[in-house]
């Protein structure tokens, strides 16, 4: 069923929102401004979940990404140094040869990505239409078949049951990958913590290589006593 | 001029099985944007992160594009999920789980990246992926 009335504004307003903050993200010279327009167009497509009905999605896409990745994003971006660029002493974009081929490759992409989604789309209408009905019966239908269901707070729309089935089915019919998801979790936060060490950290942990070890402490001495500290 | 720009408006809108002329199919698109609009729309969000991944020289940047890429991937399997709902499929959820995994996935790779950028600037002292060539010969 597609989207009428509110919703098709709605829609429009947030996927040319979603397009345009990734335009910028690809095109700000401060990576700060590019991290803060990541997180408006994830936001937009979190809006654009809502729309298709997946609302608990839009709301883990809000937690786990705008909350959790792009904070690290920002944090990481205040960590490495980046006052080179936003003097506007560095060029952000590689070569121009590299700019060029890459954008050519790109322009074909989207014509062929167009065109095929267009070729498939008008099949399928035709193929929906010989069946199906016109979208303000399909709008009936839809609430017909949500009249069953409580309503929500504002009074105009039904809390669906879909939520319950996402978590329902993931328990389910999704349990293995679930698992092996906890695991990959467990993994990158022992591999990040390990990666992030400093040398003097590493010191500590007893976990460095005898000839860097011997290097380093021709100019940091502190750093063979934090290495005999651990040894006791 | 603007005859060359024709062929993109045709592809973005494509013909309503129903309606009698070019402009009418366009006006039902825009009034009523149905599967197609979601995938095109997840298509120009892929396209844009690959344009970044290819173009940029900030590491932070190009790990930010491979975030777009993967949420255009997201936008992808909610507008297919929400197709097989309506048409009655028994397993439209799958696409809804699907992208909680892809989530997860991206949140990891984040971690690691990012642990993996700083233990190069503490090295390397640069953001720039044309001066990180260590493998380079």
């Amino acid at each position: 069923m597609p989207l009428s009335g509110y919703e098709s504004v709605f829609f429009w307003i947030f996927a040319i929102g979603a397009i345009f903050a990734a335009l910028l993200t690809v095109m700000a010279r401060n990576a700060v401004h590019s991290a803060l327009f990541l997180i408006s167009s994830l936001v937009s497509v979190a809006a654009l979940f809502v729309l298709s009905g997946a609302e608990f999605i839009a709301g883990v896409q809000i937690l786990v990404y705008v909350g959790g990745v792009m904070v690290l994003f920002l944090f990481v971006i205040m960590l490495v140094n980046v006052g080179a660029e936003e003097r506007g002493r560095d060029e952000i974009f590689n070569k121009q040869r590299q700019v060029t081929t890459s954008l050519v490759f790109c322009f074909v992409l989207v014509l062929g990505v167009l065109y095929a989604v267009n070729k498939g789309s008008s099949t399928l209408t035709k193929q929906n239409l010989a069946q199906e009905q016109s979208v303000e019966q399909q709008a009936e239908k839809q609430v017909a078949e949500n009249a069953g269901l409580k309503r929500s707070a504002t009074r105009t729309s039904r809390i669906t049951r879909d939520t319950e089935r996402v978590g329902g089915s993931l328990y389910r019919y999704a349990s293995l990958p679930f698992e092996i998801a906890s695991v990959l979790l467990l993994v990158a936060i022992i591999g990040s913590v390990m990666l992030a060490r400093t040398l003097r950290q590493e010191a500590s942990a007893d976990d460095l290589d005898p000839d860097v070890l011997k290097d380093e402490a021709a100019h940091d001495p502190e750093i063979m006593k934090l290495e005999a500290t651990s040894q006791e | 001029m603007l005859n060359c720009f024709y062929p993109i408006f045709i592809l973005l809108f494509q013909e309503g099985a129903g309606s009698a002329t070019r402009w009418d199919a366009i006006t039902e698109g825009v009034r009523h944007p149905d599967l197609s609009k979601f995938l095109v729309v997840g298509a120009l969000l892929f396209i844009i992160g690959v344009a970044g991944v290819l173009t940029r020289r900030n590491i932070i940047v190009i790990f930010m594009s491979i975030e777009l890429i993967l949420n255009a991937a997201n936008l992808n399997f909610i507008a297919m999920s929400r197709y097989l709902r309506e048409t009655g499929n028994v397993n439209a959820l799958a696409g809804q789980i699907f992208t909680v995994f892809v989530i997860v996935v991206a949140a990891a790779e984040a971690a690691i990246g990012l642990g993996i950028v700083i233990a190069l600037y503490r090295n390397k002292e640069t953001i720039w992926v044309d001066e990180i060539d260590l493998l380079k010969w």
